[in-house]
């Protein structure tokens, strides 16, 4: 070798560094933050005494079966029923774990509140906690992984704020308009960590930088298309809400996939 | 109880991938993933060119960031020290393959997650590791980090240098690498659990 100075990395065999999770795992990310801000929603009504019927709680709990359908259809272990450990075992330290009590629990209350028995306030208050379980548990699995630099401790309040804002911004266009004000706040909200996130990464350390670099060549102008649907979706809401309320969810499941997807890569070097 | 660990001594390894097909035999790793694989640097510029073989694999971490992860208790620490996979308990959620700093683990086909065991079979039996056994050079040492008189304490012991992958992680790991070339150095030594 004369020339340039060079580094070459090559392989007998390969590290495990693949991609590991796929778009079944990118929709479920997005499916649990539908069907955790849906059931979000229902223990507010819930506990705020307001009306319902029970279609939204039955709509809350049709989303948890879909999502918990998907997750289920793309394990590996589907036909094992390893699944039941989930529930046989005490893991407080796993984010999964919370998630599995946070989506079953949320998933019985629903039901029960679906179906009109027991105490409605006392279910709305249960619901409050698991529907919550549920919205956080995609930003703590994301940040608990230190070796991916992409998956910083933002996404333990970016995650649960994008997943709020997809739910609550598909309640607006199925016509929940007292949303409105609260979809608003939660896109700009978006669009501000969204920034914040960057920011954060760009003034890190080294490994932080490279990431930057890294999540900018693979999908830039993506992810900053995705931070300026939230941000001027806010803007949209009174004249036209539909447009903004779908501009808002766009925007926001296409920064969270993204950040799923890209935040698989390990680093540095990339 | 023993506290199981490996060294690898970079300047008798030749490359030759014994280590990883004896390990791919050993423990049946489907194809298309691996337990363990031989990392082949180059750098610099002729004449001043060097070049490096380091054999890779799970590193057994004292402080294992895959572990605490686990939804379902199946990624456990041994009382020896050994990480494992319950393959029975196991739900291949891959929240231990996103923790792992090292791209040590895989999603098994068969429905759960996979990693190298150090041969946790053989070793019940009194055996080495298959890519121990296997070893033309003799550059992998095995045992009780516990035991001074241990194979892997005198090869430790013995070392000029001792290196751990990314000890930024404060994984602690307990496969160490000795005798690293200096232009190669992987980390400050200190790091050994």
């Amino acid at each position: 070798m004369t020339g340039a100075a060079a580094s070459i990395t090559t392989f007998y065999g390969a590290p495990n560094s693949a991609a590991f999770w796929h778009w079944p795992t990118l929709l479920h990310f997005v499916l649990v933050a539908v069907a955790g801000g849906v059931a979000l929603l229902v223990a507010y009504r819930a506990l705020s005494g307001a009306r319902f019927t029970w279609r939204l709680p039955a709509l809350a709990l049709a989303l948890i079966v879909l999502d918990l359908g998907v997750l289920w259809g793309e394990s590996l272990a589907r036909w094992r029923l390893t699944h039941v450990y989930l529930f046989l075992s005490f893991q407080p330290a796993s984010a999964i774990w919370w998630g599995a009590w946070g989506l079953a629990g949320s998933a019985a209350l629903t039901a029960l509140l679906a179906l009109g028995w027991g105490p409605r306030r006392g279910w709305g208050a249960l619901l409050l906690v698991t529907s919550s379980l549920a919205l956080l548990y995609p930003g703590l699995v994301l940040a608990a992984n230190a070796a991916r630099p992409l998956w910083t401790p933002l996404l333990l309040v970016f995650m649960p704020v994008t997943g709020l804002l997809i739910a609550w911004g598909l309640a607006l266009l199925l016509g929940q308009r007292d949303l409105g004000v609260a979809v608003g706040a939660l896109a700009l909200a978006g669009a501000a960590l969204g920034g914040l996130y960057l920011a954060g990464l760009a003034a890190g350390p080294g490994g932080a930088r490279a990431a930057l670099e890294h999540l900018w060549h693979e999908a830039g102008v993506w992810f900053a298309l995705a931070l300026a649907a939230m941000l001027v979706s806010p803007a949209l809401l009174r004249r036209y809400p539909a447009v903004a309320a779908l501009l808002a969810v766009a925007g926001a499941v296409l920064a969270r996939s993204l950040l799923v997807e890209i935040g698989q890569v390990m680093g540095p070097p990339f | 109880m023993p506290r199981y660990a490996m060294a690898i001594d970079l300047a008798a390894c030749v490359g030759c991938a014994a280590c990883a097909v004896a390990c791919k035999l050993e423990n049946e790793v489907p194809a298309g993933v691996d337990r363990l694989w031989i990392r082949l640097e180059e750098r610099g510029t002729f004449p001043d060119l060097a070049m490096q073989y380091r054999p890779e694999q799970c590193l057994h971490c004292a402080e294992p960031p895959c572990v605490p992860v686990c939804p379902t208790g199946a990624s456990h620490v041994t009382a020896d020290g050994l990480v494992l996979v319950d393959a029975e308990t196991c739900i291949a959620c891959g929240a231990c393959i996103a923790a792992c700093p090292y791209d040590a683990r895989y999603f098994d086909p068969r429905g759960f997650v996979g990693k190298c065991t150090f041969c946790e079979h053989r070793i019940v039996q009194g055996q080495l590791p298959a890519c121990v056994e296997t070893c033309p050079t003799l550059c992998r040492t095995f045992g009780d980090l516990d035991d001074p008189e241990s194979d892997v304490s005198r090869a430790i012991r013995a070392a000029r240098r001792v290196d751990v992958l990314k000890p930024e992680q404060g994984t602690r790991p307990k496969l160490v690498y000795l005798n690293t070339p200096a232009r190669f150095g992987l980390a400050a030594e200190g790091a050994l659990p």
